[in-house]
């Protein structure tokens, strides 16, 4: 039973998909059922992995059609689960739960309902097939259907234009990314004749000549423009914004995180034995422009979703840094990185849609004070705030602590110090998303609004429990689940020698069997539950002033009543009449570096023309660096 | 190219028509069921049985073809295809050892058409579900090129 484990996890998925498509519309009920019951059955196949894969330390190949390599030449393909996909493999299949289980009330309104289930099961199930792949060309196939699925999904909501228009920038986008991704596998195949990652990283191990160069280089900008790092980035605030929130949450939390797995498997294990030190620059530099560039570009967004979706970007220069930086410990926090990043961000699209369904816009000019009538969601919203912008309790903090102090051991104590500056962006706008949309004044309009229903707020809260989880027991977390998976990506020769067999590995690697230990300590005094109750205590006291100063939950504020606390206020010299909502909150910054900002503006021209320039000047670069520094 | 509102008057492509649909469709089935023994298979067997919608269109036009060959149905064919090879693909699991392994291909003289397990089965699979897909696609695009708004 446990060797078809990974094949059944993908594969519930798109039977599922399959039984979707025969189920008439109008037959909600069962058709909600069979999703549900679809993505669970991954989920608990996926768990069910956990016990053979991390805690034992195994890896699970699986030959289809008992394919096996003969002659150590892998003719058929392979599925081969180790504890990096697995790792991939958990929190993917759990937002897919998630995310399916909040759709069912999301998407109540919409028409087309059908289309969506399939697409949305395909593309689970293309990313889990990606996941746990074993093969080149199987990858390559996966995330064509992944974009394929993710572009139909990015125009579900047809009639705004600005969806159909995002669909068309991401396909034209997407397919430039997929095509570089084809091109580089179509090059290793015809230099070695197999598509086995394994093999494939046996036969190049220190085997590298111009043209396998050259087809790493394509396989990094292929993924890089699925990662949405920043060059490649201007599709993806369009396509998010639009999406239907749950989708965005996939975007964010799988698609993304495929990419990002793509980047560690080529990187790491079939390309394992060349200079990493090499590609550190190139994918610290690229992380830490990624992170600032996004961060930046949240900061003078107007529309929630937008925001997050720079937020995403942003985040995602913070797991590419971690990853680029080739220690066990940044390793470590990339990976952990990426997970909270699926959980936080996840959980703040999830936020995104409530306010979505309950008012109808995401708009922050328009919102406010929603907290009086959206407890929870205002809650939960919190939460996630304060897990992306690290605030000590929750668990960004423990991700972005790592990815400091790694950066800061490799040398890279500049990369350091930009991290903790868009940290502290973030958080800046953050408090302007809050102050915005949940406090302040209720706009008349929304005075019946009214909280989400249940099914959509418990995938919000199970996404803000394990949250706070992640922040409390950081070192739970890391010995049981993000250690064991740095250590599959520092030890590619077992897995080399899993699934070709002990002779073949041999062949290439001496250091057969031990892998390297990794043990690092955390800097600085870090007392997770210390934190916590410090927390708790500044809550209450928080919460003490503000009844004692005579906060009234029961009184309503709208916003065409009088009331000093909420008048408009009038500042700076040119812009001395200018009123400053809440949207608008660091307009003073805005101003200051009005030049950059005008550039930037410049650059998210909205043309299609120009985002594929950029991604074609990004391959151009990318192929010049690897051609100039990595041997 | 014709246009769903014109009628049909051109009978040499009609003719035409009439006499290819036939051998389009008997040699993309005989593709198809002989995947296994010759060159080809479901895939390209499907793409063969799918030119027939377009044939029928060029001699027809929309209305006719798309009367012939229900958008709808065959949308929900191409999921029953898929749905088929999934299934034949698990028959693997249950019987041997391995997905999408083949089994029971004891039966028969090698060479025969029925002697090939059920890798047959999976081929007549993808040979449906592709001549089903691909047909739907040609009728969704005719269907968009008669529409003069799109």
């Amino acid at each position: 039973m446990t060797q078809h484990l990974p094949i059944l996890s993908i594969i519930s998925l798109f039977i599922g998909a399959f039984i979707v498509a025969l189920i008439k519309e109008k037959n909600e009920m069962l058709r909600n059922t069979i999703v549900l019951i679809a993505t669970f059955l991954s989920f608990v196949f996926t768990i069910m992995m956990y016990r053979p894969i991390i805690l034992e330390g195994n890896i699970l190949t699986y030959w289809m059609g008992n394919w096996e390599p003969i002659k150590d030449w892998a003719i058929g393909i392979g599925l081969e689960v180790d504890q990096l996909s697995l790792f991939f493999g958990l929190f993917i299949s759990l937002s897919i739960v998630l995310s399916a289980l909040y759709s069912f009330r999301y998407i109540e309104r919409e028409t087309g309902k059908d289309k969506y289930y399939v697409l949305f099961l395909m593309m689970s199930a293309s990313v889990m097939g990606f996941i746990f792949t074993g093969d080149l060309f199987n990858m390559y196939v996966m995330i064509e259907i992944m974009t394929f699925a993710s572009v139909a999904l990015t125009a579900f909501r047809n009639d705004r234009p600005e969806a159909v228009e995002a669909g068309f920038k991401y396909i034209a986008i997407g397919s430039i990314g997929s095509s570089l991704i084809l091109l580089a596998t179509v090059i290793i195949y015809a230099q070695f004749h197999t598509l086995n990652l394994a093999q494939l990283a046996g036969e190049l191990y220190n085997n590298y000549t111009a043209i396998t160069i050259f087809a790493l280089a394509l396989m990094i900008v292929g993924y890089a423009v699925k990662v949405f790092a920043v060059p490649t980035h201007f599709v993806a605030p369009d396509a998010y914004m639009v999406a239907p929130s749950s989708i965005s949450m996939l975007f964010s939390g799988i698609v993304n995180k495929a990419a990002v797995y793509g980047i560690l498997r080529i990187i790491y294990v079939v390309y394992q034995s060349m200079n990493l030190s090499s590609m550190q620059f190139l994918l610290v530099f690229w992380g830490t422009v990624t992170m600032f560039i996004g961060v930046t570009m949240a900061l003078a967004q107007h529309d929630f979703k937008r925001l997050l979706a720079f937020h995403s970007i942003s985040q995602i220069g913070y797991v590419l840094t971690g990853i680029g930086l080739t220690t066990a410990l940044g390793i470590t926090g990339g990976l952990y990185h990426a997970l909270n990043h699926t959980l936080f961000k996840g959980l703040l699209f999830l936020c995104a849609g409530a306010v979505f369904y309950a008012t109808g816009t995401t708009d922050l000019d328009k919102l406010g004070g929603l907290a009086k009538r959206m407890p929870q969601t205002t809650l939960i919203f919190l939460i996630g705030a304060f897990s992306i912008s690290g605030i000590p309790p929750f668990n960004g903090f423990v991700s972005k602590w790592i990815i400091y102090q790694a950066s800061y051991e490799a040398g890279y104590a500049p990369v350091t110090i930009i991290a903790l500056i868009v940290s502290v962006m973030t958080l800046a706008s953050f408090i302007k998303v809050a102050q915005s949309a949940f406090f302040g004044q209720l706009p008349k309009e929304f005075k019946n609004v009214e909280e989400v229903p249940l099914s959509m707020r418990i995938p919000m809260w199970i996404m803000a429990i394990l949250c706070i989880v992640g922040g409390i027991v950081p070192s739970t977390v890391t010995k049981y689940l993000i250690t064991p998976a740095a250590n599959a990506v520092m030890n590619s020769a077992k897995y080399v020698e899993v699934m070709m067999g002990k002779e073949f590995a041999s062949k290439f690697y001496s250091n057969l069997g031990s892998a390297p230990v990794i043990d690092y300590k955390l800097a600085g005094y870090w007392q997770p539950i210390a934190w916590l109750i410090l927390f708790g205590i500044l809550l209450l006291a928080f919460t003490l002033v503000a009844v004692l100063g005579g906060f009234n939950p029961k009184k309503f504020s709208y916003a065409d009543e009088e009331d000093a606390k909420y008048d408009v206020f009038f500042s700076g010299e040119s812009a001395e009449f200018s009123h400053v909502g809440g949207s608008d909150l660091f307009w003073g910054l805005k101003y200051q570096f009005r030049h950059y900002f005008d550039f930037m503006h410049k650059i998210h021209s909205g043309l299609v023309n120009d985002y594929a320039l950029s991604v074609v000047l990004t391959a151009a670069v990318i192929l010049l660096y690897v051609f100039t520094f990595v041997r | 190219m014709s246009n769903k509102n014109i009628k049909v008057k051109d009978y040499i492509i009609k003719s035409a028509a009439d006499f290819f649909t036939p051998i389009g469709l008997v040699l993309g089935l005989y593709i198809i069921l002989h995947g296994h023994l010759s060159p080809g298979g479901g895939f390209q067997g499907g793409v063969i049985v799918a030119s027939a919608v377009v044939l029928i269109y060029l001699g027809y036009g929309y209305e006719k073809s798309s009367s012939t060959f229900k958008p709808n149905i065959l949308k929900k064919s191409e999921a029953i295809g898929a749905l088929m090879y999934t299934f034949f693909a698990l028959l693997g699991i249950f019987y041997a050892a391995n997905f999408c392994r083949n089994v029971f291909f004891n039966i028969g003289n090698p060479g025969d058409l029925f002697s090939s397990g059920t890798i047959f089965l999976m081929n007549a699979a993808v040979g449906y579900k592709v001549l089903t897909g691909v047909g739907f696609l040609i009728l969704l695009m005719f269907g968009l090129l008669g529409n003069k708004e799109a």
